[in-house]
């Protein structure tokens, strides 16, 4: 046996009895979680196909009796969704935009461009990193009432560009490119801006992707901020419309329900499945690199 | 282009002429900067600074605000729910130590030794983490209800039903639960890339020497990932003290307060009692206790680093 292909265990440790029994042991745990894992997405599917009175009977059961798809035309009528997700697909694209090229920029000038004090302007945007969030989410709150920004999207885009955590992404990236292409682009007479729409953002798809999937799922997740910040239908992003009309709802018939929750979570579900390789590298990334 | 030609011609002794031509060789980082320095200004600096001057002020937007002194601090420490929110804190920060911190590597360690179905395993691990939040309220209160699945299974084992949501010593323990079975599965692929990148000729020479299976985890795996460990128990210590969403979401602090965070308090004094200034006194207290954990965890992270 090779020695790149063993872990902790060789391949003599799998022929004893007693590691095998423990191996055994750690497999079953494994499937224990990955069925833990699975059984509750299951669950929201299969309830909202139930009818009114199965989904309500005790003991439950897995599979519905009956699949009554058209608890998903009623679930379709009961809230306006395309809109909640324009809304929330609104907030992640200028997001997007706006970490591109504030943050983009800033950690480029910061890796690439000749800078006098670079490093107490790092200290300016790394400070940020200590405070923790909740310790100003009602200043936060009071600033942008009085900066005008309650119930716009502008309230969220914005301080996208205040993100010292992905600062440090995209800064960490641009120092891995090497200075020489740069300095060959500016001999050839190329502007800084050149450099960083037309050199360094191309190169920096893969972390420019990763920062898409952070902030994707933040906008896709986010339910409390925007109940505060936003008001009324209009305006709502989808979570927060379902947290307000789903989760707080009480007449809202159960299997409805889970037909809602089920149009909700599918999507990224689906986006996860088919992208989850590249994902699951980006997330690494990620995650070293921060 | 041009300033990097003209600086050298000027001469020496005028000053001036040469600060513009710094000025100009510096001027398209700093327009580079810009953005990003007016965005953190605007949206962090300004709050973090208008966090401790509200806690000095009634904060009224209709009137406008006055200054009271220690008034809003002195509202805090008399606040009776204060103490309760601090201990249910702590019980929630234990509880996700206890219940949930040591899953991820338990599994990592697992799952970098299955051989096959690795990939399959790693997707449904993290699957949860895909999954909104608003969802995960709505299918975990289904999920806990006392008519749901597991009290079914308890129901048939011949065991008592457990209120998991409104029985106030479970309540707390419910919502870790919830907290730990969706975002285990990024802590684990973390855990599983250090894992994965021990050299495995370390193992192999364990073994030749004589070294058990425990041994080799107890003696080369988890050592290995020893810093790492003590980055994520930092980072969860932070973000754990801060919690209030999944409380406010799934039960509003009850049952009788046995899930009122600080964090809780905090949003509750903002936006249920509008007493901003107390609410931002809450915060600058807040910040003093955590800021001296993120310093803990900088110094940490900067030692981790320079020995991989």
């Amino acid at each position: 046996m090779k020695a790149a292909e063993r872990g902790i265990l060789s391949s003599y440790d799998s022929k004893r009895a007693s590691t095998r029994a423990v191996i055994g042991v750690m497999s079953l745990v494994v499937a224990a979680m990955v069925l833990s894992m699975l059984y509750p997405i299951a669950v929201t599917f299969f309830n909202s196909l139930k009818s009114v009175p199965e989904v309500n009977s005790f003991p439950p059961k897995l599979l519905p009796r009956a699949w009554e798809w058209s608890n998903y035309r009623e679930a379709w009528h009961y809230m306006k969704l395309p809109l909640f997700l324009k809304n929330t697909l609104l907030i992640f694209a200028g997001n997007l935009v706006v970490t591109v090229f504030a943050l983009g920029g800033a950690a480029f000038a910061l890796s690439k461009l000749s800078l006098p004090r670079r490093k107490l302007i790092f200290f300016f945007f790394l400070t940020t990193l200590f405070i923790p969030p909740s310790t100003y989410i009602v200043p936060n709150f009071v600033n942008l009432k009085d900066l005008g920004l309650m119930n716009s999207f502008f309230a969220f885009w914005l301080p996208a560009g205040a993100s010292a955590f992905n600062l440090l992404l995209l800064k960490s990236f641009f120092d891995d490119i090497n200075n020489e292409i740069f300095e060959a682009s500016r001999i050839d007479g190329a502007s800084d801006w050149y450099g960083f729409t037309r050199i360094a953002l191309p190169l920096a798809v893969p972390i420019v992707s990763t920062l898409a999937i952070f902030l994707f799922s933040s906008a896709w997740n986010d339910w409390f901020w925007p109940s505060l910040v936003m008001h009324g239908d209009p305006h709502y992003p989808l979570s927060t419309a379902i947290y307000k009309k789903v989760i707080q709802a009480t007449g809202l018939k159960l299997n409805v329900k889970f037909a809602i929750l089920s149009m909700v979570a599918l999507p990224p579900i689906v986006v996860f499945l088919i992208f989850q390789r590249f994902i699951l590298r980006g997330l690494h990334l990620g995650g070293v690199k921060g | 282009m041009d300033h990097t030609v003209a600086a050298p011609v000027r001469p020496p002794d005028a000053t001036g002429g040469r600060s513009r031509a710094k000025f100009g060789k510096y001027l398209p980082g700093y327009l580079f900067l810009l953005p990003a320095i007016v965005l953190f200004v605007l949206f962090l600096w300004v709050p973090i600074v208008k966090g401790v001057v509200f806690s000095f002020y009634h904060v009224d937007f209709v009137k406008g605000d006055t200054f009271v002194g220690f008034d809003n601090y002195r509202t805090v420490f008399r606040d009776a729910e204060i103490g309760v929110s601090i201990r249910n804190t702590l019980y929630y920060m234990g509880l996700c130590l206890v219940i949930g911190f040591w899953v991820p590597i338990l599994f990592a360690v697992a799952i970098s030794e299955i051989k096959r179905f690795q990939g399959f395993v790693r997707i449904a691990a993290y699957l949860p983490n895909v999954i909104p939040v608003v969802v995960l309220y709505g299918l975990w209160r289904w999920i806990y209800d006392p008519v749901g699945p597991i009290n079914a299974v308890l129901t048939k084992l011949g065991l008592d039903q457990i209120l998991f949501m409104t029985d106030s010593k479970w309540s707390m323990a419910s919502l870790v639960i919830m907290e730990t079975w969706q975002q285990f599965g990024s802590g684990m692929l973390i855990y599983l890339a250090a894992v994965l990148s021990i050299p495995k000729d370390w193992y192999e020479a364990a073994e030749i020497d004589g070294a058990g299976v425990w041994a080799r985890i107890r003696h080369i795996t988890l050592p290995s990932i020893r810093n790492l460990i003590g980055l994520m128990l930092i980072l969860q210590l932070i973000a754990t003290s801060q919690g209030y969403q999944s409380q406010l979401a799934m039960l509003d602090g009850g049952p009788m307060n046995a899930t009122l965070t600080y964090g809780l308090k905090i949003v509750k004094y903002a936006f249920t009692k509008l007493e901003y200034g107390v609410a931002s006194a809450m915060g600058v207290l807040m910040f003093l206790v955590l800021g001296l954990l993120a310093v803990v965890q900088f110094r940490m992270n900067n030692r981790g680093d320079k020995q991989p």
